[in-house]
């Protein structure tokens, strides 16, 4: 069953397209990331999803709650982790927890046994009474997180959680949204790190210019641009002898020049590599560097956009 | 509930941050207070006028005049023996117990010695009566002969020098009085008639130096306290108190809404609005911690002021209609203004101006209070603005002016309000929409 439905999401700023025309299913339980880069329109996207903007068209249902008709039911689905950190500083962990936890419609007895759950959760008991604003940059993002979790949401947004911290801290989140999933949630996952993506994801997105223009597991979209190995090479001298003798070695699929450097498309580096230093020496010519790229989803951005995702 | 829970949280995020708490109670009371110690410290603790004691080196040449035969019971000395020497009298009275709070007074040898103490910072004044003092007192020609008295003073101790003139001017007068009585009565008597012409010269004389005994008929020093008004340092401090008060009132009330622009730029306010809590409430919530904020400053202010400054506020029905006016006048001001606004950025130079403009208009009205004959188009100015109706609010209070006035000012106080609650939830409903 889909626990996020996307159908034709249109939102414009102007003469700006942020969102043009996106849609998608997100099954319950798992993790679906959407992948672009800056810009793309994916926190435009998420924004939409948590009744924060209002689409100018198109419809999306969280849990079978149309965002445009019924918004709190929406808001009381899910759980929503911000880009950027949005706590009160001058006031401690626990009781940024206990505020959200109101918000949420927490009280009493239930309200404090749940904050000492997500403060054991995010691993902050022994700092709960500690100001936020002095906290580290990867126990506010706990924290962030951690508002997020206070109401027991079956979906929850995380837009980009890991930007901006350090690598330990990094890892504890990805961890986090992993146990997230165990627990049975729907995690709706923003990035534009391709490696996070690939890692968590049981489904993703690929966002260009306010449109989806890929869909699917990692391994269907990595399908997308066939099989084939990149390997990027540069050579002492020109030699178009060497490039046409490249060419036609079985397994080259294509052969590029660009900016003094090859670029082939192969089936196997492995098994192609020997034979392509072979033809350069035959021919007197020296191999000078080397770069094998099997495919992953930058590759399929590059293919689909003839852009790097990172650009 | 959930707009409680977002005012009490507001709330406590202004108590602690040091900044807002200095702004809203300390400042305020620290100004007043700078006031309040400089009236208070002339006027002391029990509101009486403390002059230095004057150190005087007095120096006595006179050799007197046979002509002066002064009763010395009348002039309220034990001494059998008549006084015929006028510098002897002043030595006299400026040694009494009635000016002993005032004057130390010391017999010096000679002029110059008196001068040197008085270079030397021994004796704040000299006092030189030279040979003939008698002598010119006594002779009739009112043309040619005078009494001079040499006054020698550091210039730097002004109000030393100032106490000593005007005893001795006062002195002076009786003397004089006394010598004009007895040309007037040699005219009028036989020339030669010296006993009587003397009587009538002693009594004056005596009359006239009993009163110079009694400092305060030659001292008429009052406290502030004491002119005119007995509570005219609270009548200073207390409108102060009010205008310090209702300024840093309105200060708060903007500083506390741009919290709402704050929010939305740090994102909470964002977050928010994606828990099931409408946007209303949200809202709400945040105009009521303002509310909250000032009317606590308002309430803190009103209690210490009474008990630190001792001011009187007037009825206390009619203090707490003026307070709960000011209160929602500063707190939707401060919405009004924010909304306003595009960015907290924006805010630091409009707070400044805004608030300066208009709360020195509204304090024009204190400005004026101690300047007679002021335009009564500067009371209708200070009106122009909330600050003044608050102002004016609260000095009605003081004086007790009729309830009607107070409940005028206090209804204006509620349009100002609401005209600026309504447009400020207005804009911002409408940009958060």
């Amino acid at each position: 069953m889909n626990a996020i439905e996307l159908n034709n999401l249109h939102k414009s700023f102007g003469e700006l397209k942020a969102v043009d025309g996106v849609s998608f299913a997100v099954l319950e339980g798992e993790i679906f990331s959407l992948l672009g880069p800056n810009g793309a329109g994916k926190t435009t996207t998420i924004s939409m999803l948590s009744t924060l903007l209002r689409p100018d068209d198109g419809d999306a249902l969280v849990l079978g709650h149309s965002i445009r008709k019924e918004p709190m039911k929406v808001k009381e689905a899910l759980g929503v982790v911000p880009q950027d950190i949005a706590l009160y500083e001058d006031l401690s962990a626990r009781e940024n927890l206990v505020f959200w936890g109101k918000m949420y419609g927490l009280r009493g007895a239930p309200l404090k046994k749940r904050v000492d759950e997500v403060l054991e959760t995010i691993g902050l008991t022994d700092r709960q009474n500690g100001r936020v604003g002095k906290f580290s940059g990867g126990m506010k993002r706990r924290v962030n997180i951690g508002v997020a979790l206070l109401h027991k949401p079956k979906v929850i947004y995380m837009d980009e959680p890991t930007v901006g911290i350090d690598p330990q801290s990094r890892r504890s989140i990805l961890d986090s949204v992993v146990a997230l999933k165990n627990h049975g949630m729907t995690v709706l996952y923003t990035t534009h790190n391709m490696e996070e993506a690939q890692e968590l994801s049981d489904h993703i997105a690929i966002m260009d210019h306010g449109k989806v223009i890929a869909e699917g597991t990692h391994d269907e979209l990595v399908r997308l641009v066939g099989q084939s190995d990149r390997i990027t090479l540069t050579l002492n001298i020109e030699s178009a002898r060497v490039i046409d003798l490249w060419r036609a070695t079985p397994g080259v699929q294509n052969v590029t020049a660009e900016n003094g450097s090859l670029t082939l498309l192969v089936d196997d580096s492995n098994l192609i590599l020997p034979r392509l230093f072979e033809i350069t020496a035959l021919n007197g010519v020296r191999i000078t560097s080397v770069e094998i790229q099997v495919p992953n989803l930058e590759t399929v951005f590059l293919h689909l956009t003839g852009r790097a995702l990172r650009d | 509930m959930k707009t409680l829970d977002i005012a009490l949280k507001d709330l406590t995020r202004s108590m602690r941050s040091t900044f807002a708490v200095i702004f809203m109670f300390g400042v305020p009371l620290l100004v007043t207070g700078m006031f309040y110690f400089m009236f208070g410290n002339i006027a002391g603790d029990d509101g009486g006028f403390d002059l230095p004691v004057t150190r005087v080196m007095i120096v006595n040449l006179d050799q007197g005049s046979p002509d002066l035969q002064l009763g010395s019971s009348m002039l309220g000395q034990s001494a059998a023996q008549p006084v015929d020497n006028l510098g002897a009298i002043i030595v006299n009275v400026l040694q009494s117990e009635g000016f002993a709070d005032l004057l130390k007074v010391t017999i010096a040898a000679d002029a110059g010695s008196a001068r040197a103490a008085v270079d030397e910072n021994n004796a704040d004044t000299a006092i030189i009566i030279p040979p003939d003092f008698s002598t010119q007192f006594t002779s009739l020609n009112t043309q040619s002969a005078q009494s001079v008295l040499e006054l020698y003073a550091n210039p730097e101790k002004t109000l030393e020098l100032a106490v000593v003139q005007s005893i001795l001017e006062q002195f002076m007068d009786g003397m004089s009085g006394a010598k004009i009585a007895a040309s007037v009565a040699a005219n009028h008597i036989s020339g030669t008639d010296y006993a009587l012409i003397g009587q009538v010269v002693q009594k004056y004389l005596a009359a006239a130096s009993q009163r110079t005994a009694d400092p305060q008929t030659y001292l008429t020093v009052k406290s502030v306290t004491e002119v005119e008004n007995p509570n005219r340092m609270l009548a200073i401090i207390g409108p102060i108190m009010a205008g310090m008060m209702i300024f840093y009132a309105f200060y708060t009330g903007m500083t506390t809404s741009e919290t709402i622009l704050r929010e939305d730029e740090e994102g909470t306010l964002p977050r928010l609005f994606t828990t099931p809590t409408s946007h209303t409430t949200i809202l709400t919530g945040k105009f009521l911690a303002v509310g909250l904020t000032v009317l606590v400053q308002v309430v803190v202010l009103i209690i210490a002021a009474r008990f630190i400054f001792r001011i009187q506020w007037g009825n206390s029905f009619y203090v707490a209609l003026i307070a709960l006016g000011t209160v929602l006048a500063a707190s939707s001001f401060g919405i009004f203004a924010n909304s306003l606004i595009k960015s907290s950025k924006q805010g630091g130079i409009i707070y400044g101006g805004v608030l300066t403009v208009t709360g020195m208009l509204g304090m024009i009205k204190i400005f004026t209070l101690s300047v007679p004959n002021t335009s009564p188009m500067m009371e209708t100015v200070s009106l122009l603005v909330p600050q003044g109706w608050a102002i004016q609010g609260f000095l009605q209070n003081t004086v007790s002016a009729p309830s009607t006035d107070v409940l005028l000012t206090f209804a204006v106080l509620i349009v100002w309000s609401i005209v600026f609650f309504s447009i400020g939830a207005w804009r911002f409903h409408r940009r958060f929409a």
